[in-house]
């Protein structure tokens, strides 16, 4: 598919999403806050249209950036999560093998036997989520979240490739089958690998950066209903602490959410070392983290050191 | 349709303007290439355009393809492969998502050109150097008040007439205008000379976006060379110390006597040199200086290692005839660049991994850190003395060094300076060369430079 050729978005998306200020406003009205640069990914991602490659570290919400997308054009979202050794059949479809046996002794015992072209029929087919997308009957596309790419291995990729460049699958049984409306592509990768080039140029990217701490604290207000602004503040500001350390597993947003909403329930309006040390665990998640934390003092991290 | 047609021209004035703004300040910074690009007539007849003419005909897509064209160029020759497929998403995106303001355009830009977290530093670098060059060319304070004000690019060697116009219409005019000359009528070949005047004493952690390949230019005529060992081969000399008994032989055949008696001796090869750097936070824009000064000095014979939390090898990644790509892929490799620091655990890392199986045998080992020490001292000074055993000579850069009144206090550098030869600042072009002057230093002992 040439660039020159590709059409653009179709229409029912065009008029939901006329610019990027409307995605926003529909990511916004989803409750996910993105920031202009994801925001332009999306926007470019849907529009264009073509395929969005998400990398960030773990937990700065790359698949909860799909999972909004897909609420804001208000259609499914179809995730495919990757792992070591996913194949085909595990992505695209199978055929219902005791389904069609059943159907043939049914056949028979009715006297009227199955003719050779009636032993794979769709309704034989197990669909995986990347037929499912491809088979989205619209009126707009579906989200399809391919998940942790880099956990797949370059086989699937390159099928993968093929796959998104050609929205369209063959079926030998069956033939092929073109996507009516070719889902928005969204990937995310935690970089454990280094992703085929041929791939990389198909894709859009955007790293996604920690929220700054305005739009963190706006986060964590929206995701944790009655926080107090002096609490979402304090927390951001021991999260950009932590996030510096040079910890293994530096505080993504899923644990800062998880932090306040422990500090909430535990009636904190402010975040002190006390309650810091009592909740430490439900935002670092590895011993040795836990044990730097505490080795530079919970003063350190409520800023109390600093006055 | 009609309004929404109306709301896309206003907007796109605003993009032409921007476009046509960066077209005439690119004369301040842009290389002679400058004919190929668009005229500022061409562009600016985009802007004023009258609002009545669609803004997505002819006029309108030439803008675009033309910034995508030269964006890409530039960004190539910073080392991000733009492909034109990506150029051509860059061009569309920005009918999709006009560039109203600097934001905008810089999000449309790093989605659709950039295809990799370790592009978007040079990414970042290109896209300021373009855009923003009117506004503040060094993007943030300068080491020296006094030091003369030039402008970033090496020689321009573009009119004369096109820098000024570039400088005279935003606020860098002022800077640009009190370079030593005086203005743009100063021969280019000064310019560069002046270059190492005005580099040699800049502090490598207030260098401004696109100094460091300057400084690297400059430094591509200093050259590393290692203290030689003798190699356990020998080769035939007259001032040998062994016999060479077979071609005493084969020279006695010719003469039926063993007249004259050949000698071998050992041959000599250069010392290996390690490089141990240290990326973590505080230290991260020397290790960059100085990953890109030992490209251009030692080209791939140096073992480059990086350490913050964890060891990395560079030699690899530092590879390449690129100086920026191969930066990247470092960048890339080190997967804590920029993070804490645990000295004593890499250099435990080195001597276990790699110093005791030969790496660091009779090697002039450089640790490029500020010695601050997250753990604990003595292990840093157990790890030291380890490694000074297996080395031939330890040097260690500490860019701190070089502040007024510096003493190596730190618990770290404390306990791992008994176990140097040699301590240096290197924190700039002048101080590195006195820095490959210590590699090339065969004495093992503390020697001190003189201070800054």
């Amino acid at each position: 598919v040439s660039g020159a050729a590709r059409p653009g978005a179709e229409a029912p998306v065009r008029e939901l999403i006329p610019d990027d200020a409307a995605l926003a406003a529909r990511l916004g009205a989803e409750d996910y806050l993105a920031d202009p640069g994801l925001v332009t990914a999306l926007f470019l991602g849907l529009r264009l249209p073509q395929p969005l490659l998400l990398e960030g570290e773990p937990g700065v919400g790359k698949t909860e950036a799909a999972k909004a997308l897909a609420r804001a054009l208000d259609t499914p979202l179809i995730r495919l999560q990757c792992y070591d050794g996913i194949d085909a059949a595990e992505a695209l479809y199978e055929w219902n093998h005791p389904r069609q046996l059943l159907r043939i002794r049914l056949a028979e015992s009715r006297g009227h036997p199955l003719a050779e072209n009636e032993l794979f029929t769709p309704g034989d087919l197990i669909r995986r989520p990347l037929l499912a997308a491809l088979e989205h009957p619209g009126p707009r596309p579906a989200v399809l979240l391919i998940d942790e790419l880099d956990r797949a291995d370059d086989e699937f990729e390159a099928f993968l490739l093929e796959l998104l460049a050609e929205a369209a699958i063959t079926i030998p049984e069956l033939g092929t089958i073109r996507a009516a409306h070719p889902p928005a592509v969204v990937l995310t990768s935690n970089r454990t690998r280094d992703l085929h080039d041929a791939l990389k140029r198909r894709c859009l990217y955007h790293w996604i950066d920690y929220p700054d701490a305005e739009r963190e604290i706006e986060i964590l207000r929206r995701r944790v209903p009655g926080t107090a602004h002096a609490l979402a503040l304090d927390v951001t500001r021991a999260l950009r602490r932590l996030r510096e350390a040079g910890l293994q597993k530096p505080p993504g947003i899923a644990e800062a959410i998880d932090w306040v909403a422990a500090l909430e329930l535990l009636g904190m309006e402010r975040l002190t070392t006390a309650g810091a040390d009592r909740t430490l665990g439900s935002v670092l998640k590895y011993r040795e983290d836990v044990e730097l934390a505490r080795a530079r003092g919970a003063e350190w991290l409520t800023g109390a050191a600093r006055g | 349709v009609g309004e929404a047609g109306r709301g896309g021209d206003t907007r796109h004035a605003g993009a032409s303007a921007y476009v046509a703004g960066d077209d005439v300040r690119g004369g301040a910074t842009r290389p002679a290439g400058a004919s190929a690009y668009v005229t500022d007539d061409d562009v600016r007849g985009g802007a004023t355009r009258p609002a009545g003419t669609s803004p997505y005909v002819a006029g309108g897509a030439v803008d675009a393809v033309v910034l995508a064209q030269r964006l890409g160029e530039r960004l190539r020759a910073a080392g991000v492969p733009v492909t034109t497929e990506r150029a051509a998403r860059f061009a569309r995106g920005l009918e999709l998502v006009p560039p109203t303001d600097r934001a905008r355009l810089y999000w449309t830009a790093r989605v659709t050109l950039a295809g990799d977290r370790a592009q978007l530093d040079a990414f970042d670098r290109v896209f300021a150097a373009v855009f923003d060059a009117v506004r503040d060319p060094a993007g943030a304070p300068r080491g020296d008040p006094n030091a003369p004000r030039v402008p970033a690019r090496p020689a321009p060697p573009g009119p004369a007439a096109d820098r000024q116009g570039g400088g005279g219409d935003g606020p860098s005019g002022a800077a640009g205008a009190d370079t030593p000359a005086g203005g743009g009528d100063r021969p280019v070949v000064l310019a560069a000379a002046s270059a190492r005047e005005r580099l040699g004493e800049q502090r490598f952690d207030r260098l401004a976006p696109g100094e460091l390949e300057e400084i690297a230019l400059l430094a591509a005529g200093l050259r590393v060379a290692t203290p030689r060992r003798a190699s356990r081969r020998r080769r035939r000399s007259h001032r040998g110390d062994r016999l060479d008994l077979r071609a005493t032989t084969r020279a006695a055949l010719r003469t039926g006597e063993p007249f004259d008696l050949m000698r071998r001796r050992r041959r000599e090869r250069p010392r290996r040199l390690v490089v141990l750097c240290d990326v973590s936070g505080s230290m991260a824009p020397y290790a960059r200086a100085y990953l890109v000064l030992l490209r251009a000095a030692a080209g791939a014979r140096a073992e480059v290692f990086a350490f913050a939390t964890r060891l990395t090898r560079l030699t690899r990644a530092l590879a390449g005839p690129d100086p920026d790509a191969a930066l990247a892929r470092a960048a890339a490799a080190a997967p804590d660049w920029a993070g804490g620091t645990r000295i004593a655990d890499a250099l435990a890392a080195f001597n276990d991994r790699h110093g005791r199986r030969g790496l660091a045998r009779g090697a002039v080992v450089v640790i490029l850190s500020d010695g601050w020490e997250r753990g604990d001292p003595e292990r840093l000074g157990e790890e030291m003395a380890r490694l000074r055993r297996l080395a031939h000579r330890v040097i260690w850069v500490n860019p701190r060094r070089a502040s007024a009144g510096y003493a190596p206090l730190v618990g770290g550098m404390q306990a791992a300076l008994p176990h140097c030869d040699a301590f240096l600042s290197g924190h700039s072009l002048h101080a590195f060369e006195a820095v490959l002057d210590a590699i090339r230093d065969d004495a093992r002992s503390i020697r001190e430079e003189a201070g800054p």
